[in-house]
């Protein structure tokens, strides 16, 4: 390899005035317009509102249908709350809040789904923290077992959950308990993903920076670690709330009786059988409730993160979920 | 420079393949080590062979090998043992109890519970089950305690064998034998009704619009099953997501009347029969396509169980006559074809039997069982309720139980003798029907 | 043992590099966790297995587990192997290409849609971040019931189609048309996608992409040479939560479509289960597609660790 650099023709740059433009160019003609790298993305732009119409629209139409004045699912009658708090008179006792069943079944929703929250979080949490940061052969394993569960079809997991119930730990009775059981084992590797993706980026400077200083691990974990992924964690607690809220695969298998079976399973039942607008007022009430998690979640972040609004709030939030 | 042989490009060095196989082997180490943990016992799945036949739960005249309980068919009947004695005449029902129902969604009234409620100062709740599997597997369990149970009777011989219904006591149920049909009291599934008591009849024909193919041009065929394949209306011609059902018809199309053969030659007749269906008319299945689709257009044609049909005025987007009047309903006009009831009954660790027995009492009165029939649309065999009043008798709702157009779907005592049911099979013909269904399902 | 617990010295410490924790720290929080999958992950699965090599109850046809491995019978694994090789041969060649379609377009739309908001998004990220975030919060059920509406031969699609002339009479999209079902796929399971490319795309730093501006590359030759290969781990993850569960699913194509020509292999292996006597077969099913799967999970785990060495 040769030691002498290139030479350079020896060139005075000052005298020859100033560079010569690019050619302009005349964002006016289309190919112009074409080729603006600073113009606006339309293209883009009105292809990510086609699918947000799309995406939501038909769910804006079932809300609405909740409101029908009458009995049809597909046609628009007229407005009226009858199928929520009122007495239709093709149905006197099927309304939403009059009915005692469709009462029960959203209470064991609620019950179900805060009951799940609040054991598969802090599970999901704490195994992302140790797989982490857990060298070894073992964590490869029960990491293969979390991801799997999370593709595995939820069926599989409801049937082999019954008949596990059913036929080897007999003394778990069908019901709440059994539900629960079951959902979390679906819900803890949400968390986990989550919780696990957040923490790769995260190095280890801040625990290093507070051991040094004197912390205790646990310490250090407590105090900051853990502040760290509460964005992550929040987004956990809303979004196992979500999906647990919804489920009716699992639950239907090891419900013990129509007093534990929750209201997606009763959507479920009359999705093959009879509609009536009263469906409509299930569904739109679920997504309610779970709109009011979302929201306390999202309140409670503010909050939390009073101190860390560096970056721009979506950006936080979003960068966690991968 | 030759590359060494063990040399690998670092691409390559995150998973060789001992590791893969490491990765997958922890996974799969995890279960046999499970396996150790359970004990060893002997092994299950085995009939002890304990005793002969007259050691058995029932008596009857077919009863194959290896079955532990005989088969019922109209030809011979079977009669169940009491397992256990019924429970004591002459009991006060059960004060202040929760009657805990077990039914098929959507297959009862609860104005009628409600009453039933009202009158023995009671309370109930409905569970219901989608499939009968789903129902039967959660009665095994034992766990659930429910006071009235619905079967068909096609699973009776596994619920008594299995001692999961209790024996009735017939001094608490004297309508079924004032107001029900007298074949009722000697079914031949249960001779003596020893544990059940009728709870709907109805047959499988064909539902249809009657505005877009008239009543004649239906009757006049030689053989109307074909006008599930009329191409004209490709696309909107269903039948039922029910394997027996499906192969019911296409047996009773190809001429052949035992609904209950093992015949291969025929099975696989009637396989290439509802292939055939699916290239002539693009073929759906479905379980609602009678009263939610052929009201709503989704479905023109379909298969149809005659409760479906009456049932289906309830869901037309226009509620006027002239709506009603699109519904048509086929079946054989000599009365053979498929022919079926459902059942009520009490499982044996029912909490409220005498209030059980009472409901099933409430449920065999003629008053209370044409109120359930004018929302259910599927007939109670009731003495009274014979099919030249029901098609112009007005009932709850101000309509008449059954259209007049729709008297094909009224059912007779005497089409117990003509008609063909549905009954089980042996585990070895049940296969081989599931196979027929799988095959025409993975078209 | 004793190494592990020992409490080093101040002085150990202070020398030691970085932060301290005891061996068993890290494995004592994945421990509850762990326990919990084999506890009710594992052993339900054995139980899956038991089936599958069992037998079926005399009496109720109920399907019979046998936990002993020396009692497992294969008769059924040869009974599903003929079948699956041989007649449901077309199912599953429709199940791959349907998902293979499906994932496709929704990694098309997810992409485009992800990439918008991330970059031009704007002072409205945290809007079209609510928005894009409902259909999670939206009963699946609900969504798809509510297409069925729209879909029948007189619902609200066929009247705006016809209305625009783009078809000059009403479709009928539930007679049974892999179209249908392809886009109920898609439909359903899009926004598990759209999330994590968003994230993903949302931290990209914008030095990259603007240096490759600068170098002369217009917007859609820096998007294909930098963007892309870089967003490579995301789709890879993205792919793998919404395609795997595609191959399961059932329910879309019940509800869509009820034509024994578009059955998906989920179909086949929700009829086992719903069928009596059919216990086995349908636990046999199960493991093929769980083995199946297997294939793809391994090579995404591959390809993580590969990324968290390269770290």
């Amino acid at each position: 390899m040769s030691e002498k650099v290139r030479e350079r023709p020896s060139v005075d740059r000052r005298k020859e005035g100033p560079a010569p433009l690019a050619p302009a160019r005349n964002i006016r003609t289309p190919l112009g317009w074409w080729r603006n790298p600073w113009r606006r993305p339309y293209i883009l732009a009105t292809a990510t509102w086609v699918y947000l119409a799309w995406s939501l629209l038909p769910v804006l139409i079932a809300i609405g249908i909740s409101f029908n004045d009458g009995r049809s699912n597909a046609v628009w009658q007229g407005f009226s709350t009858q199928w929520w708090w009122g007495h239709p008179q093709s149905d006197p006792t099927g309304a939403l809040f009059v009915s005692p069943e469709l009462h029960a079944a959203l209470i064991q929703s609620l019950r179900l789904s805060f009951l799940t929250m609040f054991v598969a979080v802090p599970i999901g949490v704490a195994f992302a923290i140790g797989i982490s940061r857990w060298r070894g052969p073992a964590p490869a394993g029960a990491n293969f077992l979390m991801l799997f569960s999370f593709v595995i079809p939820e069926i599989i997991i409801g049937i082999s959950m019954f008949l596990f119930f059913t036929y080897l730990l007999k003394f778990v009775h069908l019901g709440t308990g059994a539900q629960l059981l079951s959902l979390v084992t679906y819900q803890v590797s949400y968390p986990v993903i989550i919780v696990r993706a957040r923490m790769l980026s995260i190095g280890r400077e801040y625990e290093e920076a507070a051991t040094d200083l004197g912390a205790s691990p646990t310490q250090a974990v407590r105090r900051v670690l853990l502040p760290l992924l509460y964005p992550a964690i929040l987004v956990s607690y809303v979004l196992v709330f979500a999906d647990t809220i919804d489920d009716f695969i699992t639950v239907r298998y090891l419900s013990g009786g129509a007093s534990t079976e929750p209201l997606s399973v009763k959507i479920y039942n009359f999705s093959r059988g009879t509609l009536t607008p009263a469906i409509n007022a299930a569904a739109t009430f679920l997504l309610l409730s779970t709109l009011v998690i979302a929201l306390l979640g999202v309140f409670l972040y503010r909050r939390i993160t009073r101190g860390q609004r560096a970056e721009t709030q979506t950006q936080e939030m979003s960068g966690y979920l991968t | 420079m030759s590359r060494h042989p063990k040399e690998r490009p670092a691409s390559q060095a995150g998973m060789s393949r001992r590791e893969l196989l490491k990765r997958s082997a922890a996974a799969s180490l995890a279960l046999p080590g499970a396996a150790m943990i359970l004990e060893a016992c002997s092994k299950p799945g085995t009939v002890s062979s304990g005793g002969t036949h007259a050691n058995g739960p029932g008596v009857g005249s077919y009863w194959p090998a290896g079955s532990p309980y005989p088969l019922a068919r109209q030809n011979s009947p079977v009669t169940w043992k009491l397992w256990r004695e019924p429970i004591k005449s002459g009991l006060a029902p059960e004060k202040g109890a929760t009657l805990q129902i077990y039914n098929w969604a959507d297959y009862m009234w609860l104005k009628v519970v409600r009453q039933f409620c009202a009158a023995y100062n009671c309370k109930y709740q409905l569970t219901t089950f989608n499939n009968m599997d789903e129902g039967l597997a959660k009665m095994r369990t034992g766990q659930l305690q429910f006071d009235i149970f619905f079967p068909t009777p096609d699973v009776l011989g596994k619920l008594i064998t299995g001692k999961l219904l209790q024996p009735l006591n017939h001094s608490y149920v004297p309508h079924l034998v004032s107001d029900a049909w007298e074949t009722y009291q000697n079914p031949f599934y249960d001779q003596g009704w020893h544990y059940t008591v009728p709870y709907t009849v109805y047959t499988t024909g064909i539902g249809y619009r009657r505005d877009l193919i008239p009543d004649a041009q239906v009757r006049g065929m030689s053989n109307p099953y074909e006008i599930l394949w009329d191409t004209k209306f490709k696309g909107k011609i269903g039948i039922y997501n029910d394997y027996r059902e499906a192969i019911s018809m296409a047996l009773l199309k190809n001429g052949i009347t035992d609904l209950n053969t093992g015949n291969q030659k025929y099975i696989n007749q009637a396989q290439q029969t509802l292939e055939s269906l699916i290239n002539a008319v693009n073929v759906r299945t479905s379980i609602n396509g009678v009263y939610i689709g052929i009201p709503k257009g989704t479905y023109d044609i379909h298969q149809s169980w005659s409760g479906d049909i009456v049932a289906a005025w309830q869901y037309t987007p226009v509620q006027n006559m002239k709506t009603w009047q699109t519904l048509g309903y086929w079946f054989p006009s000599n009365r053979k074809g498929a022919i079926f009831n459902d059942t009520i009954t009490i499982p044996a660790n029912a909490q409220n039997p005498v209030l059980a027995h009472h409901f099933l009492d409430w449920m065999m009165t003629y008053k209370n069982a044409m109120l359930n029939y004018t929302w259910n649309g599927y007939q109670p065999p009731q003495r009274k309720a014979d099919p030249e009043t029901l098609t112009t008798t007005k009932s709850y709702y101000g309509e008449p139980y059954v259209f007049p157009w729709l008297s094909d779907a009224v059912v007779r005592e005497s089409d117990f003798h003509t008609g063909f049911f549905e009954e089980e099979l042996t585990p070895q013909v049940d296969q081989r029907w599931h196979n027929a269904w799988q095959a025409f399902n993975s078209a | 043992m004793r190494g592990l617990l020992r409490k080093r010295s101040r002085d150990e410490r202070d020398e030691a590099r970085g932060a301290w924790y005891p061996r068993w720290y890290w494995p004592a929080f994945a421990l509850p966790g762990t326990l919990w999958m084999l506890a009710l992950f594992v052993l339900p699965f054995y139980v899956v297995v038991s089936i599958a090599f069992g037998t079926v109850d005399p009496v109720f046809q109920s399907p019979l587990p046998v936990y002993q491995p020396w009692w497992w019978t294969s008769r059924y694994l040869l009974e599903e192997w003929h079948l699956v090789t041989g007649e449901f041969r077309a199912v599953e060649v429709r199940t791959i290409v349907y998902v293979v379609l499906a994932t496709a377009i929704c990694l098309v739309i997810a992409y485009t849609v992800a990439y918008y908001v991330a970059r031009f998004g704007g002072k409205r990220k945290g809007l079209f971040l609510a928005l894009l975030i409902a259909p999670f919060f939206i009963s699946y059920l609900m969504r798809m019931l509510s297409w069925v509406e729209l879909l029948q031969p007189n619902g609200y699609v066929n009247s705006v189609l016809t209305f625009l002339h783009i078809t000059p009479h009403p479709i009928n999209w539930l007679e049974g048309l892999p179209f249908t079902v392809v886009m109920g796929l898609v439909y359903g399971y899009i926004p598990y996608m759209i999330l994590p490319l968003y994230g993903f795309l949302d931290r990209i730093d914008q030095r990259q992409l603007e240096a490759g501006r600068d170098l002369g590359a217009n917007p859609f030759w820096t998007f294909v040479r930098v963007t892309l290969p870089l967003s490579k781990p995301a789709i890879l993850a993205s792919l793998v939560i919404v395609t795997l569960p595609m191959f399961g699913d059932y329910y879309t194509n019940n509800l869509l479509s009820g034509s024994p020509k578009t059955t998906m292999f989920g179909n086949l292996l929700d009829d086992s289960m719903e069928a009596t006597g059919q216990g086995p077969e349908a636990a046999i099913l199960v493991l093929f597609l769980v083995v199946f799967l297997m294939i793809p999970m391994l090579y995404y785990m591959r390809e993580t660790a590969k990324a968290q060495r390269n770290q």
